[in-house]
């Protein structure tokens, strides 16, 4: 008995730190299936919180297109230093404007829009077509690069925020869209560098609307 | 003579404390008695590579530091043994080239924990709060503007193939992805084979043979970097079918730069490796002399680089 009781002493021990410090966790597969899906980051689940937590509350923050317009008109890099917004070290920025302009053409990828007072030319072209880039992610300023750990997220994101544009803006606004009439619009214009023509700006519209 | 010697003795301490005063003001200006700058690359084995860890050491040095240049060979290993040489050597920051995303993270952190800085070029690690600084290719957006002119120089329908960088690398997914976020929304573009090639030249060659038997009717090769565009090309060449079969890279290296302008490759991605570098030996400097904010990722842009603008670009970035 005296030569068990050490014995004893150590399978209690052991059982306790065991119990204690489990080598090994038992969980259901259903279980960690979930915590495995939560753990991934969903762009699609991101964008639609996002687009309507946050990008519609911040279309008042848009630059006036006629305001913007003149301006570049006037001169180009007084207008990008005053209006537009870059991500790292890029010769392309974005301008995030509303407004309302006449519809002067529609064409299968983009509608066509004169905004300055007195203009009969294409001045603004909201963008109908499948949509690339990151004209909505970036445009607004909302989204941090940095707030990202992978930065396939990060880029999974405009992905997302296009498809919502697509699939939600877009139809609406082919529908309203007709020679002569007026439309109000928010979007987000990406412009690839200086060299980039303006005319028209074109721009990945958020929100539209008739007036 | 004892005034003389006097007079002389006066002279020679004058002139002594006059040199500790410029050597003094000199030092204000330059970094403490040659400090050292490690940098680490990925690999050596792709002249991209050569040229971004030569330009680091190359601005590191003039700015008055000693630098040396470690090899990693892509593998994290190796990685893992120059971190833990750097470490003890007593450098003073890394100019840093992963060899893998979530692999390279551990690394970061060993020298982070022994104070030293640590700022990622090109390619990034998965984590926002252990590098000091990341300066980035952003791969994803360069690839969406290749995908695009892949659309309209290839056409909306035909057979093609991809071939993979390496497939822990995030850069390697951005480029695809990127690629596919265009490309995929035609239907009729089908990929008929995607396969990695260890962002390597040979087994770019090797890789895209086997493809090439088994898929003779592919109209295009979209690589993700330019090592394997290479590599692709001289699987056509040796095929006969150079002028048959659309070439796309990714990176910007000199030899496809030449191959656009002769008209035998269709693009590729300026990635500007000597922007990245400079500038991270810059932060690294600015870090050494006191500067502790910096932005943790910051993205450089990758412009496409096609036969109608290819006159700007040579030298690894933009004329």
């Amino acid at each position: 008995m005296k030569r068990l009781f050490p014995w004893l002493i150590l399978i209690v021990a052991t059982a306790g730190i065991c119990w204690r410090f489990p080598l090994f966790h038992v969980v259901s597969l259903k279980r960690a299936t979930e915590e495995k899906a939560a753990a991934t980051f969903n762009p699609a689940t991101f964008a639609e919180k996002f687009w309507s937590e946050k990008l519609l509350k911040s279309l008042d923050q848009a630059a006036k297109a006629d305001e913007l317009l003149s301006a570049i008109q006037a001169n180009p890099a007084e207008a990008k230093k005053k209006f537009s917004r870059s991500v790292g070290v890029s010769e392309s920025y974005t301008y995030f404007v509303s407004g309302k302009g006449r519809v002067v053409t529609v064409s299968e990828d983009e509608i066509a829009l004169a905004v300055t007072a007195g203009a009969t030319n294409a001045e603004v072209a909201l963008q109908t077509g499948l949509l690339f880039g990151n004209a909505v992610r970036d445009g607004t300023g909302l989204l941090n690069v940095n707030d990202y750990p992978n930065s396939q997220d990060f880029n999974a994101i405009s992905e997302a925020l296009n498809q919502l544009v697509e699939t939600r803006v877009q139809p609406k606004l082919r529908e309203v869209a007709k020679a002569g009439a007026t439309i109000r619009f928010v979007g987000c214009a990406e412009v690839n560098d200086e060299s980039t023509d303006l005319k028209p700006l074109k721009v990945v519209p958020i929100q539209t609307g008739t007036n | 003579m004892k005034t003389y010697f006097n007079k002389l003795t006066c002279a020679v301490a004058l002139a002594m404390v006059s040199m500790f005063i410029a050597a003094s003001a000199f030092a204000a200006d330059q970094p403490s008695a040659k400090q050292k700058i490690a940098v680490v690359i990925s690999t050596l084995n792709n002249p991209w590579f050569v040229v971004l860890g030569e330009t680091a050491k190359a601005r590191a040095i003039e700015l008055g530091y000693d630098a040396t240049i470690f090899d990693s060979q892509n593998d994290t290993a190796k990685e893992a043994s120059h971190f833990e040489n750097v470490i003890a050597g007593g450098y003073k920051a890394i100019l840093f080239n992963p060899t893998d995303a979530n692999g390279s993270v551990a690394n970061v952190k060993k020298a982070k924990a022994a104070g030293l800085p640590v700022f990622c070029i090109d390619r990034e690690i998965n984590s926002t709060n252990d590098a000091t600084a990341q300066m980035l290719s952003d791969s994803y957006s360069g690839c969406v503007a290749l995908g695009q002119y892949f659309v309209k120089v290839v056409g909306k329908e035909g057979k093609y193939a991809e071939l993979l960088g390496i497939v822990g690398d995030n850069n390697t997914w951005n480029r695809s992805k990127g690629f596919h976020s265009v490309v995929d929304r035609y239907t009729n573009l089908v990929m008929v084979a995607q396969q990695s090639a260890d962002f390597d030249r040979a087994k770019g060659l090797e890789v895209f043979e086997s493809i090439l038997q088994k898929n003779p009717d592919v109209k295009a090769v979209f690589c993700g970097n330019d090592s394997m565009a290479m590599g692709a090309y001289q699987a056509l060449v040796s095929a006969g079918k150079a002028d048959k079969v659309k070439v796309f890279g990714f990176d910007g290296a000199d030899d496809v730069v030449k191959l656009i302008a002769d008209g035998k490759i269709t693009a590729t991605g300026m990635q500007f490796p000597k922007t990245m570098a400079r500038n991270a030996a810059e932060f690294a400097d600015e870090y050494i002399k006191g500067k502790r904010d910096f932005q943790q990722k910051i993205p450089v842009k990758v412009e496409l680089v096609t036969k109608e603008n290819v006159s700007k670009y040579g030298d690894y970035g933009k004329k």
